[in-house]
C-alpha cells in the first residue's frame, strides 16, 4: 500500500505542479484532447481559494500524502487517511463545480481528482487493514 | 512442559491478544476522529470557496476568444485609424445593454470594427443604481490595462438582477481575473482612484448633455457626420451598421 501511495502522490505532485505553473501569469493548462475546458476552468472564480490557486493547495496535499506514504506506523496511516479524505472530498466538490456550475471540464483537474480518489482508497485500505497492528 | 508452564504461556498469549485488540480499537477510534476532522476541513473549504466566488462568472473564454485579435486602448475597441467612432453609453447593470452586447454588437464588431471601419468606445451612463458606479469604475480600470472590453462583456454575461447587491469586490475581482487583467493590485488601486471615479461621473454628464435618458444610447462621429451625432438606441444591428456607414 505504501508503494502504491508513493507512486500516486508523486504523480499527483506532477499534475498539480503543471496546473499551478500553467495558471500562473493568467495562463491555463493545455487540454491534451483539445477544447477550451481547461481555460474556462482556470478563468473561473473557483480556481482560487483565499487568493491562492487551488492547484497550490493540491501540491501541498500531494507532498503531505507522499510523506505519509513514505513513513511507517499508525500516525502516518491515520494522517494519510485524513489527508486523502480531505483531498477526495474537495476533489468531488470541484468536479461538481466543473459539471454543474462552470459548465466545463478540465482534463488535468479530472486526472487530479482520479489520483486523489485512488489515494483515498489506498489510504483507507492501509488504515482499516493495518492500523493498530505491528506491520 | 509442565501443565503449570503451559497455563502460564496460554495466559501470556491471551494478554498479548487482548492488548493488541485494545490497541487496534484505540487506533480505529482515532482514525474515526481523523475522518470526522477531514470531513470538517472539506466543509470549511467548500464554505470559503462558495463565499468568495461572489457569483458566477460566465462565458469568459468565449468573450476572450472573440476579442483577442482586436486592438484595445482604454475603453476603445478597434483600430485607432478607423474613420468612425461609435460611442456606447451604457450601464453595466442594465439588462437591455446586456441584450445589446449579446445580440446586436457582435455583428457590428465582426463586420465594421474588426475590419477597421469603425471603433467602439464604451462610456458609463450609470443610471440604474449605486452599484453601477463601482462597476463602471472597475471597467475603466480594466481598460487601463487593455482589458476594458473583456471586462464589460464578461460582466454582462455574468450580470445579476439590478441593485441586488451582487456587485461586490469579490464579484468585480472575479470578472477582472476572468477578463485577463494582468495586474489585479494595480486594477484595485485604480478603480478606487479619484480620476477614474470622476471619469464615470463625466461620461454620465456627457450622456445627459446629448439628451439621452436610457441605456444603451449611441452616438457616432466621423467624416460623414456633423460632429457627434446622437443615435439614441438603434433597433437592430443593421440600423447601427447603416448609421456607421453613413458617418464614414
Amino acid at each position: 500500500m505504501r508503494g502504491i501511495g508513493t507512486f500516486l502522490a508523486t504523480f499527483g505532485i506532477g499534475v498539480a505542479t503543471y496546473i499551478a505553473i500553467a495558471d500562473s501569469g493568467g495562463g491555463a493548462p493545455v487540454c491534451i484532447a483539445g477544447g477550451h475546458g481547461c481555460q474556462t476552468v482556470a478563468e473561473s472564480s473557483y480556481s482560487h481559494l483565499a487568493g491562492v490557486d487551488v492547484a497550490v493547495f493540491g501540491i501541498a496535499g500531494y507532498v503531505l500524502l507522499l510523506c505519509c506514504a513514505l513513513l511507517r506506523g499508525d500516525g502516518a496511516r491515520i494522517a494519510g487517511f485524513a489527508l486523502s479524505l480531505v483531498g477526495f472530498g474537495f476533489s468531488l466538490y470541484l468536479t461538481y463545480l466543473e459539471l454543474f456550475t462552470i459548465d466545463a471540464i478540465c482534463q488535468w483537474c479530472v486526472a487530479s481528482a482520479v489520483l486523489m480518489t485512488l489515494l483515498f482508497v489506498t489510504n483507507a485500505i492501509r488504515m482499516l487493514g493495518y492500523v493498530g497492528t505491528e506491520r | 512442559m509442565s501443565g503449570r508452564e503451559a497455563r502460564r504461556e496460554e495466559r501470556l498469549r491471551a494478554e498479548e491478544r487482548d492488548g493488541a485488540s485494545e490497541r487496534r480499537q484505540r487506533m480505529v477510534k482515532l482514525g474515526s476522529a481523523a475522518a470526522f476532522l477531514g470531513l470538517a476541513v472539506v466543509a470549511v473549504l467548500i464554505v470559503v470557496s462558495q463565499s468568495q466566488s461572489g457569483g458566477k462568472v460566465e462565458h469568459a473564454s468565449e468573450v476572450n476568444r472573440e476579442l483577442h485579435d482586436i486592438p484595445q486602448s482604454g475603453m476603445v475597441l478597434g483600430r485607432p485609424s478607423a474613420k468612425v467612432t461609435v460611442l456606447e453609453f451604457a450601464d453595466l447593470q442594465c439588462p437591455v445593454c446586456q441584450g445589446y452586447s449579446e445580440d446586436v454588437l457582435p455583428q457590428v464588431i465582426e463586420n465594421q470594427v474588426r475590419g477597421g471601419e469603425a471603433r467602439l468606445e464604451f462610456r458609463n451612463f450609470t443610471i440604474i443604481g449605486p452599484e453601477s458606479k463601482p462597476a463602471g469604475a472597475a471597467a475603466i480600470a480594466a481598460g487601463e490595462q487593455g482589458r476594458g472590453w473583456n471586462f464589460v462583456e464578461i460582466f454582462y454575461r455574468s450580470q445579476g438582477s439590478e441593485n441586488s447587491s451582487y456587485v461586490t469586490d469579490e464579484f468585480l475581482t472575479a470578472v477582472a481575473r476572468a477578463a485577463g487583467v494582468p495586474d489585479i493590485a494595480r486594477w484595485n488601486a485604480e478603480r478606487d482612484s479619484r480620476r477614474v471615479l470622476e471619469e464615470v461621473a463625466d461620461s454620465k454628464s456627457q450622456a445627459e448633455s446629448l439628451g439621452f435618458t436610457g441605456t444603451p444610447s449611441f452616438a457616432v462621429e466621423g467624416p460623414g457626420a456633423s460632429g457627434l451625432e446622437p443615435l439614441g438606441t438603434p433597433e437592430s444591428a443593421g440600423a447601427l451598421e447603416s448609421a456607421i456607414s453613413g458617418a464614414g
